[in-house]
């Protein structure tokens, strides 16, 4: 004898379009998440890089003098490092406001001391105000945690949308599921009739549509993961054949836990459609004798 | 749950205590039916179109819940059990639906081998039955059949086949010999009685044709305006009166 023939027919045009909306949906949320992630992996990377350096300004010392105030402030207990910035360096850095020709040698700049504190250490710049003020140095000290408060509000708000965007994305997935199923249910309703006659009980039926939803979830998640890799690649792939800088621009690459976030979509995906399934299929069940 | 078997020995196979039913705001379809069906027993149930026969009947394979009274099956309220019991008396209850309600999708012999794939037993088991059940209807050389390719009459056998290839205890038939020749009506009563006889099977017919009632000595219940009365116009007995009027005349 042939094989069983499945008691639900065989996948339908309904199906198919319940087939391309989840799985756009899931290529969407898969995004998002990766999104997500990647934003706040940024925010950690930058917060921390920006919370523990400081620059020093002497405006009135010359590069001698500026090197004795660099050795005072490396021996301050918690400074990892202090590094006096050449001629070149100030100039980078003026470049986006004078342009590239470089600053007249006549003109007055500040000698400037990049600090980077210790790991775990908060709020050096009091401690560096009060030492170079006891040795007689004019100062200015800009601590970066002043404004990296900002940058991590921003960011925080950031990370807020892209995950509230992932639980839209993943509740409208579940919801979609949820109304295919039950009009699936009621498109097969001579079927479910028919079976509950004969004797079938509510998880038996149930079952069929839950194994049904549950590759179609698994099947429509895979594909959706598998274009959000696509996307992702292409845009990393993007960004680093164009030569972009990665100074402030986030590092883009796909790490492990990217590529569990893929490998989770269609799982989720797959249970979602399961639970969905039974849920409408025993509520509905549950309205007849 | 699987209920006892020794509830077939019970006293009463159907028992319908005052029922009534209802369609939303509507008057009563059915109105205080009340009704005694012993295991073994043979029925038909009469009645013009829209007397309520098949609702009935959709009360006694537990379709439907009455608006009000109680259907008793093998001795057990069904007012009071549970979803999991009301699928394991259904399981003992065959019925061949009016408008036969196949599944187009699956074959004649999966049509039929249904119920018994929904009790879990193996292909294996019962594939020589389904053969012989469907050469038994005719339907041997269509058993590939899907029902769409069937004709009328093919599909009621189908129907009938299914209702009857679990051997249930209770054979509930909505007109089932009303696509089919006279000769295979025959045929099919011959299938019920057989049923009826050899294990004891209670069988009630919904049926129009008078034909058929008169074949058998079996009482006729008739719905009229919701009520339900045992009619003794029709069937062997009614003939044997008809006989006596003759002789008399």
């Amino acid at each position: 004898m042939a094989k069983e023939t499945p008691l639900l027919p065989v996948e339908d045009a309904r199906e198919m379009a319940l087939f391309f909306v989840v799985g756009a949906l899931c290529f969407l949320a898969a995004l998002a998440t990766l999104s997500a992630k990647s934003t706040y992996g940024a925010a950690r990377s930058w917060t921390a890089e920006v919370e523990g350096e400081l620059t020093v300004s002497l405006p009135d010392a010359d590069r001698r003098g500026a090197e004795e105030a660099r050795q005072l402030i490396e021996a301050t207990e918690g400074v990892r490092e202090a590094r006096l910035l050449s001629k070149q360096e100030i100039d980078a850095l003026l470049e986006p406001n004078f342009g590239s020709r470089g600053l007249p040698e006549s003109l007055p700049l500040p000698q400037l001391i990049a600090v980077t504190a210790e790991p775990d250490t908060q709020f050096m710049g009091p401690t560096l105000e009060r030492r170079l003020t006891e040795a007689g140095y004019a100062h200015a000290v800009d601590e970066h945690a002043d404004w990296a408060g900002d940058v991590r509000r921003m960011l925080a708000i950031a990370r807020l949308v892209a995950l509230t965007a992932v639980a839209l994305l993943a509740s409208t997935a579940v919801a979609v599921i949820a109304f295919a199923t039950h009009a699936a249910l009621l498109a097969r309703r001579d079927i479910v009739d028919v079976l509950h006659l004969a004797g079938a009980r509510d998880r038996y039926i149930a079952g069929l549509f839950e194994r049904r939803f549950w590759l179609l979830g698994l099947r429509a998640g895979a594909v959706g993961a598998l274009l959000a890799l696509g996307a992702a690649a292409a845009m990393i792939f993007g960004v680093h054949s164009s030569g972009a800088r990665s100074g402030l621009l986030p590092v883009l690459s796909l790490d492990i836990v990217d590529l569990l976030i893929l490998v989770l979509t269609p799982v989720i995906a797959g249970l979602a459609a399961r639970i969905a399934a039974r849920v409408t299929v025993i509520r509905s069940l549950k309205s007849v004798m | 749950m699987t209920l006892p078997r020794h509830d077939l020995f019970d006293d009463v196979a159907v028992r319908l205590d005052g029922v009534s039913l209802r369609y939303d705001t509507s008057e009563d379809i059915l109105s205080g039916i009340d009704l005694v069906l012993k295991p073994g027993s043979f029925s038909f149930l009469t009645g013009a179109s829209g007397a309520g026969k098949t609702s009935l009947l959709k009360l006694l394979y537990l379709a439907l819940k009455p608006t009000r009274g109680e259907v008793s099956l093998f001795g057990r309220p069904t007012s009071r059990l549970t979803r999991d019991q009301l699928s394991a008396l259904r399981r003992r209850v065959g019925v061949v639906f009016q408008e036969f309600r196949l599944l187009d999708h699956l074959t004649a012999y999966e049509n039929v081998a249904l119920p018994l794939r929904v009790l879990g037993r193996k292909e294996a088991s019962y594939r020589h039955d389904v053969e012989e059940l469907l050469a038994w209807v005719g339907l041997g050389e269509r058993m590939h059949s899907r029902p769409p390719t069937l004709s009328g009459g093919e599909q009621q056998r189908v129907a009938i086949a299914r209702a009857v290839v679990t051997q249930p205890d209770i054979l509930i038939a909505d007109e089932p010999t009303g696509n089919v020749d006279p000769e295979m009506g025959a045929r099919l009563m011959r299938l019920f009685l057989e049923l009826n006889k050899r294990r004891a099977t209670t069988v009630i017919i919904a049926t129009h044709d008078l034909g058929l009632v008169r074949q058998v000595d079996a009482p006729v219940f008739r719905l009229q305006h919701g009520l339900l009365v045992q009619d003794v116009e029709y069937g062997p007995a009614a003939r044997r009166r008809t006989d006596i009027v003759k002789t008399v005349d």
